[in-house]
């Protein structure tokens, strides 16, 4: 068994305990041991953007959707009982599929050893069949069809199918009904046994846990030793594909959405990170509340508080976004756009301000279990360590911002998606 | 006897009230397992946690939901477009942001069928920050502005704030249809509780927003401070002079002459009504909306509950296996409701086909249930996911407030264990009970168009 490397932040004073089973699986716990709830989180490194790979039997080419149908159809094991085995221990388990990553989780008050078991049991022992993939295809079809009917998420991939041409980003997380047609209980098992290793997963835990418990039990767990396939997925940095798109669908007020793709990778933690806090105090100082261009925005009546903004950055792609609900989407497009272009300067005080405002966050979060175990569960499998984010936004310059400004005020990098009012 | 706080008020020329604090200790009194001062007629309920490094405080006042719903509704963005100190919404952010990403501010929520005015604040303790900054101090300063100082102007909100505000509010109203699931629950709660409060949205309604003057939100703000029922709650980092430290400002508010509440509506049982509409979209919506006598205590209340995670609390239940897992029949189905109303809602989404198959199923999982058909098992699942996260309510700030302030709207003197002991009691009768004693009132479906 591995030993502990304990990992403490003295601003917060928090501690977080590292570690990697013999077989390779990274496991963080945060104890805390005047709480009664426990969070686990296992993460795996395999999400909707991951079709392509090989592995030992060759390269193989996965419809739109399978990262999710693998997730339900792991999550849903009739032969565990998931429901049923977590439900009577007063445990709240679930999963989720996002780009690149698949999460399977539970929150327990109680019999923390047993969750942890049968989480670990789940994901490391599938019960796929025929049978049972075919009957889960009907749920997930109405699944992919919930969302279709959502404005706001058909909104954000068309915006991703303007910026992304050939990357598979584009393609919603759930697929189509299509798509999902073509996956069977062989391609669900080879996907499993691509990605669902040791060494492509990360597990943390937080709560009044004893660590060495939670290593020990992350020992016994049966998933195959081994990293992550080759993936196939190609980097996409390159121009928009298409400048915009548009639909109509049932919704009050068209819908607005801008995005910024990023020209460059970032290769490393480090930089994503960087660039990730740097992006969003240059949203801030246009778009959020303390900003004074979005209090002259909504004064003059080009904008209400429907106004957001994001930013989203793997190793194979990047964006930010920005949009709200309008009805003069043409209006309000020129107006981000100018906004974008030329922002007011960041100054000392507004990165002082982002500073005290990322540490009270991260204070709040430290009460959360669930944040917890997420957080620390994100971080491991990128083997970012403990905290960084700390020392990262304490480190951010005004030099930082302001090459990130440059960076993302090329016209030929943004795209539009409007949804309008169906008549 | 009461632990009590006195302030005498000395007038002077200062912009902050001056007030003496006369602070009498007596034996402590506790309530659902927190420390129970008044102040000034309030009622504060506070627990230190030294768990926590930060804390959260909320003084909230009760009013009828009625036609004043859409005025009330509209209240916290106009209070968040400045203060006398903080004069717009940037300078109020920014003071938030110093304060290491602080909350203070108002909101409008709703208990059954009442609404709720809250001032509240969340803040990282200052003694875990550099610096040690008194974040208590600064938070229950910007609490003060938005109770006390507001920005008006002769005596209503600004004409430019309440113009932007308006057409916001009603922009959102409007914007409920985009999303199907909350456009369904609306329109069925609105259709089967026609002329009961409880069918007023949060919003207020679209037609209430529509008519409203500019001087109405200022109206109701002060019906709230003067006429609302109120109460005070704290936790967490909290400093063991909490109560001196609201004493300096708190008897400033208003004086108090609230008014009593009335009872929520109950009608009778009826034949269940039935509507049909249509919208463009992939997906049915089913909404039914399911009635049963308001409990009258909390081992009625506890059986209500466990009932609705019995029939369709989640992955365990009955309609979740029943529907989605053996038939297929859809992706997403659940029942919760609001025990204080006396209604139940299952809510379901589906392909339009499969929607008479799942209102039958739904009905006859009920009946199943009402007639005993359920395992000793499926009862002790019911009760353990309940009983579960309820374990961990004190590790939640935010959960234990609200555990507190419900127990104190009751008048219920429970604290989370005896909670707890009441759902383990829950019997099989009891459940069973409960379920012959709900009835289908109203079946909503939002199908697409041409469906």
């Amino acid at each position: 068994m591995s030993t502990w490397e304990r990992v403490t932040d003295p601003v917060v004073d928090e501690t977080v305990w590292c570690a990697r089973t013999s077989r390779g699986l990274r496991v963080r716990v945060a104890p805390r041991p005047r709480f009664r709830e426990t969070a686990a989180v296992i993460t795996f490194g395999y999400g909707s953007t991951d079709l392509w790979f090989t592995d030992d039997r060759g390269e193989l080419t996965t419809p739109a959707g399978t990262a999710h149908y693998l997730e339900h159809k792991l999550f849903e094991d009739e032969a565990l009982d998931t429901f049923g085995r977590f439900a009577a221990r007063g445990a709240r388990v679930n999963a989720q599929t996002g780009f690149t990553r698949t999460s399977y989780h539970f929150t327990a008050s109680t019999q923390f050893r047993d969750n942890l078991t049968d989480l670990l049991y789940l994901v490391g022992t599938p019960h796929i069949t025929d049978a049972n993939v075919a009957k889960e295809r009907g749920i997930i079809a109405q699944e992919v069809r919930m969302y279709e009917d959502s404005p706001d998420y058909c909104t954000m991939f068309d915006l991703l199918g303007c910026l992304y041409g050939e990357h598979p980003v584009r393609y919603t997380v759930g697929g189509t009904v299509a798509s999902i047609d073509a996956i069977t209980a062989e391609l669900l098992l080879r996907c499993w046994r691509a990605f669902y290793r040791t060494g492509n997963a990360a597990l943390a835990v937080a709560g009044p846990v004893d660590p060495d418990d939670v290593l020990a039990l992350a020992e016994a767990c049966p998933l195959p030793a081994g990293a992550a396939p080759h993936r196939g997925v190609v980097a996409d940095f390159g121009p928009v594909a298409r400048t915009r798109s548009e639909r109509a669908m049932s919704v009050a007020r068209p819908k607005l959405l801008l995005g910024i793709k990023d020209a460059t990778p970032a290769p490393t933690w480090e930089e994503r990170s960087r660039r990730q806090l740097a992006t969003r105090a240059l949203q801030d100082r246009l778009f959020a509340a303390s900003s004074e261009v979005r209090e002259r925005l909504h004064v003059r009546g080009v904008v209400d508080d429907s106004l957001g903004a994001g930013y989203h950055g793997e190793k194979t792609f990047a964006f930010a976004t920005i949009g709200c609900e309008t009805r003069d989407p043409a209006r309000v497009e020129a107006e981000l756009r100018a906004a974008w272009q030329a922002p007011p300067p960041v100054d000392d005080e507004h990165l002082e301000r982002i500073r005290r405002r990322h540490l009270g966050a991260f204070v709040r979060g430290c009460e959360s279990m669930r944040a917890l175990a997420f957080g620390q569960a994100g971080e491991a499998l990128d083997d970012v360590p403990p905290f960084a984010s700390q020392r990262l936004v304490a480190a951010l310059t005004l030099a930082d911002v302001q090459q990130r400004r440059e960076q993302l005020r090329r016209d030929d990098a943004i795209a539009v998606a409007i949804t309008r009012t169906a008549r | 006897m009461l632990r009590s706080i006195t302030a005498a008020r000395v007038a002077t020329s200062a912009v902050d009230r001056a007030v003496l604090v006369l602070y009498v200790e007596s034996v402590p009194t506790t309530f659902a397992g927190c420390v129970l001062d008044h102040i000034d007629d309030l009622p504060v309920l506070w627990r230190r946690d030294d768990r926590f490094k930060t804390f959260r405080l909320v003084l909230c006042w009760q009013r009828p939901l009625d036609e004043r719903a859409a005025a009330r509704a509209l209240l916290p963005a106009l209070l968040l477009h400045g203060t006398q100190r903080f004069p717009d919404r940037p300078a109020l952010a920014r003071a938030m942001e110093r304060c290491y990403g602080a909350w203070a501010g108002p909101g409008v929520g709703r208990f059954a069928e009442s609404q709720v005015f809250r001032l509240a604040t969340e803040a990282v303790a200052g003694e875990f920050l550099p610096g040690r900054p008194d974040q208590l101090g600064e938070m229950m300063g910007l609490l003060a502005e938005f109770a006390l100082r507001p920005r008006l102007e002769h005596g209503r909100f600004a004409a430019d704030a309440f113009g932007r505000e308006h057409e916001q509010a009603l922009a959102q109203a409007r914007a409920v249809i985009d999303d199907k699931a909350a456009w369904a629950r609306q329109r069925a709660i609105a259709l089967g509780c026609i002329g009961e409060p409880w069918a007023i949205p949060d919003h207020g309604g679209e037609a209430a927003i529509a008519a409203l003057t500019p001087a109405d939100p200022e109206l109701v703000r002060h019906d709230f401070l003067v006429h609302g029922r109120r109460w005070c709650v704290a936790m967490g980092a909290l400093p063991a002079d909490l109560p001196q430290r609201l004493a300096a400002w708190l008897p400033a508010l208003p004086r108090q002459q609230p008014l009593p509440l009335p009872a929520v509506a109950q009608p009778m049982p009826r034949a269940p009504g039935r509507t049909v509409e249509h919208a463009v979209m992939q997906q049915a919506r089913i909404v039914l909306l399911f009635r049963f006598p308001v409990p009258i205590d909390a081992a009625g209340a506890a059986a209500m509950q466990v009932l609705a995670s019995l029939w369709g609390g989640g992955p365990h239940s009955r309609l979740f296996r029943e529907v989605r897992e053996q038939r297929s029949l859809c992706y997403a189905i659940g029942a919760g409701g609001d025990v204080h109303k006396g209604v139940v809602l299952v809510t379901v989404g589906c392909d339009a086909p499969a929607c008479p198959a799942v209102v039958a199923e739904v009905q006859r999982q009920l009946a199943l249930l009402a007639a005993g058909e359920f395992a000793a098992q499926e009862l002790q699942t019911a009760i353990a996911t309940i009983v579960g996260p309820f374990l961990a309510v004190d590790d939640s700030l935010a959960g234990r407030m609200q555990f507190t302030a419900e127990q104190w709207l009751l008048g219920r003197d429970q604290e989370p264990g005896q909670r707890i002991d009441g759902y383990r009691a829950v019997s099989r009768a009891a459940v069973i009970a409960a379920a012959q004693s709900i009835w289908l009132d109203h079946e909503y479906l939002l199908l697409p168009e041409g469906a």
